[in-house]
């Protein structure tokens, strides 16, 4: 079967490149997490346990710091791949937010609450998933800043005024908090918990998706790439079949 | 010990004797009874012994003379000995000696009750003894058909009364090191003295109306430190918490310098440790003068010597007055903020003055306090700081801490720029508003901090709340298409 002409059971969405990315992102998030929860919830038994282990706080700290230059450093990357393959190697520029997607968004809530019959067609990256990626890219960027900041406290005051200290401290423990959140309940859902991945979503270990959710989820990047036209009906049929599909694998 | 006044103390001695026995003759004047004569009959003679089932015997002889001039002279034997009678002779079988003498004891507190002996300290450890299981067995210490009556008699009421027959007078003692030293007692101090129900014998142990043994101490300072370890055997808390102090660690090194009990407390005329803050505060200054006249030149030194504040603290409130740590440890360091929070945390210490009691809080909550949190708890086997973290002694100084309370902001943040440099060398001037000195974010103090936190918190209910709906609209829906 051919991937070209649309009839191969599984397609290609994520790159080697993209997979090992998101993975060593997930690491560094991790230990991030651990770190920064530790000393802001000092008081906590888990706390006390994740410091001894790694070694007393100034341990902790080092480690903390390191894995945020590390994040600092996917986030560079990040970045200076995505501008330099938009204008030069002429990536696909659908992650961009626009205003479909708040239309999405409302129609799909609709769908939710039963008002219509169909959710909102998605291209490549639906709302939820821009959301979640512009949430943890801004997010991230505004944690480097704050948390450089914080870092070198004594050098940032040479040349902005000393209020930006706490403000700092304030907006990266909040930050952390938007992160950890969206991380831990939205990611882990969407692809652990939700009933239609139950219990993984394997795209970001095999970085292929199959071709029935691909047309329930994303029908209209579908469209694009294979030049065929799905009808509601085929949305639904591939919805419907999918679940039917699952179901027997499950069993 | 070399007396000068040796004579004066014979003749003393010896005229107390004399009173002493002629109470006693007077006791013995009344005749034995018919019934102790007739037990003395035998128990007088040579050869006359008590025999214990494990083969062991002792002499049951009393020695009637002494007996006579005894405490117990003039009551029968039937007595204490309840069992026996001039008619009546029962064979009594013990294992060993000391089960008798345990019976035996049980006579002993038909008169002597529990009252009477808890009057004399060396008997309340061995009454909580007994109520543990531990048999009392006076007879170990007293001998009931000799003892003499204890207290001198009725002639002299107590044995203090018999000691300061001598001691009030000007007595001398010569040292070895030829420092002349008086033995009289303030009387007035004493009697003043938490002591005061005390007899000096519990104190001066070894020494009684009979004993009045001979010391030779090389100096007056060996005296005072040998003399110091009778405190232990009544204040045994305060004594093993000086264990763990400085000052014991010094003396075990050879520090002779170093205080022991009497040197803050004093001897005769020991009055409440906790009574006088100021009065407290001197006997540190005998040694640490230095240290006290910045203390006195301090925020709380120039409440307690001008005001005599009671709130303030004085040396021992920090430096504990019997387990004095070395201040320079880390642990006495780490536990600095504790210390100071105690009254600085307090409302009801603190309030009257207008002074923040969030200090600690906040100190906690902010970056040197979840260090030194941490730095506390690391158990030893974990890192060593590289540096010591920040404690409230850093900034505000430690004997000599000022009043912080400016209206001019500029000076209290230059003086405030000098402290962090300690730590941090490169801080501009302007680094103190990195800090909201000890204040929680409000609306009066901070209001854009508190404002952009106040959003946060909004922006984070909001967002979670958005978050949650999605997940459960998207289940809900999942459910009712299936």
């Amino acid at each position: 079967m051919d991937a070209a002409t649309g009839t191969a059971l599984y397609i290609k969405r994520f790159s080697w490149y993209r997979i090992i990315e998101h993975w060593a992102v997930a690491v560094i998030f991790v230990s991030l997490a651990a770190t920064g929860f530790a000393q802001k919830y000092y008081d906590l038994a888990l706390s006390q346990w994740i410091v001894l282990h790694l070694g007393g706080i100034d341990a902790v700290r080092i480690v903390h710091r390191t894995a945020g230059l590390f994040l600092i450093l996917a986030l560079a990357q990040h970045l200076l791949a995505a501008i330099s393959g938009v204008l030069f190697s002429k990536w696909d520029t659908s992650v961009i937010i626009t205003k479909c997607d708040f239309t999405d968004a409302i129609t799909n809530l609709k769908y939710y609450l039963g008002m219509i019959e169909k959710p909102a067609r998605c291209g490549r990256y639906d709302y939820r998933q821009k959301f979640e990626y512009w949430g943890i890219l801004t997010g991230s960027i505004l944690m480097g800043v704050t948390g450089l900041a914080l870092w070198f406290p004594t050098l940032v005051i040479h040349i902005l005024p000393g209020e930006l200290i706490p403000i700092a401290k304030i907006l990266h423990s909040n930050e952390a908090f938007v992160l950890i959140m969206l991380v831990t309940v939205w990611h882990i859902y969407n692809s652990i918990f939700s009933p239609e991945v139950f219990p993984v979503d394997t795209v970001m270990f095999t970085g292929k998706i199959s071709r029935e959710r691909m047309i329930s989820e994303h029908p209209v990047e579908y469209e694009q790439r294979f030049g065929a036209v799905l009808s509601q009906n085929d949305d639904k049929q591939a919805s419907i079949s999918r679940f039917q599909v699952h179901l027997t694998d499950g069993e | 010990m070399k007396a000068v006044g040796k004579r004066k103390a014979c003749s003393g001695l010896v005229i107390s004797l004399i009173v002493a026995c002629v109470a006693m003759a007077n006791i013995a004047g009344a005749a034995n009874s018919d019934e102790t004569q007739r037990c003395l009959g035998c128990h007088s003679k040579q050869g006359i012994v008590i025999k214990f089932q494990n083969g062991k015997s002792e002499t049951a002889i009393i020695n009637a003379a002494q007996f006579r001039l005894s405490a117990h002279g003039s009551i029968s034997c039937s007595s204490c000995h309840t069992d026996f009678s001039t008619e009546n002779h029962p064979t009594r079988v013990f294992k060993n000696s000391k089960l008798y003498r345990i019976r035996l004891s049980r006579s002993c507190r038909h008169c002597h009750n529990d009252n009477q002996l808890q009057s004399r300290p060396v008997h309340i450890a061995l009454l909580e003894k007994e109520r543990a299981g531990t048999p009392l067995t006076c007879t170990d210490c007293h001998s009931p058909h000799t003892m003499t009556p204890a207290i001198g008699g009725k002639l002299l009421k107590s044995e203090s009364d018999y000691c300061m027959k001598c001691h009030t007078r000007s007595q001398n003692i010569m040292f070895r090191d030829g420092e002349v030293v008086s033995l009289a007692v303030d009387e007035a101090g004493l009697s003043a003295s938490v002591h005061k129900e005390l007899s000096c014998s519990d104190c001066h142990f070894g020494f009684s109306s009979n004993e009045h043994p001979e010391r030779t101490f090389r100096t007056m300072r060996d005296f005072i430190i040998a003399s110091s370890q009778t405190c232990r055997r009544c204040h045994f808390d305060k004594y093993s918490e000086t264990l763990e102090s400085i000052h014991f660690a010094q003396l075990n090194q050879g520090n002779l310098k170093a205080p022991v009990c009497i040197d803050c407390h004093g001897s005769h005329s020991i009055q409440k440790g906790r009574t006088e803050k100021l009065l407290s505060a001197k006997r540190c200054e005998k040694c640490h003068q230095v240290i006290f006249s910045a203390y006195a030149a301090s925020v709380h030194g120039k409440a307690l010597t001008d005001e005599n504040n009671q709130d303030v603290p004085i040396c021992v409130d920090c430096h504990k007055a019997h387990a004095v740590r070395n201040p320079l440890t880390t642990e006495y360091r780490e536990n600095i903020p504790e210390m100071c929070g105690n009254c600085h945390a307090n409302k009801e210490i603190i309030g009257k003055y207008g002074l923040s009691t969030e200090v600690l809080k906040t100190y906690l909550s902010d970056f040197h306090g979840i260090t030194l949190n941490f730095y506390k708890r690391r158990a030893g086997k974990m890192m060593k700081p590289d540096r010591p973290i920040a404690v409230c002694s850093d900034c505000h100084g430690t004997h000599d801490i000022r009043a912080t309370s400016s209206s001019d902001t500029a000076i209290i943040k230059t003086n405030l720029v000098r402290q962090c440099r300690k730590c941090h060398p490169e801080a501009s001037k302007d680094f103190p508003d990195t800090w909201l000195s000890h204040y929680e974010p409000s609306l009066h103090k901070a209001p854009l901090i508190y404002i952009i936190k106040l959003a946060c918190k909004v922006f984070l209910i909001f967002m979670a709340i958005g978050i949650s709906l999605q997940i459960l609209l998207h289940l809900w829906r999942y459910a009712s298409n299936r």
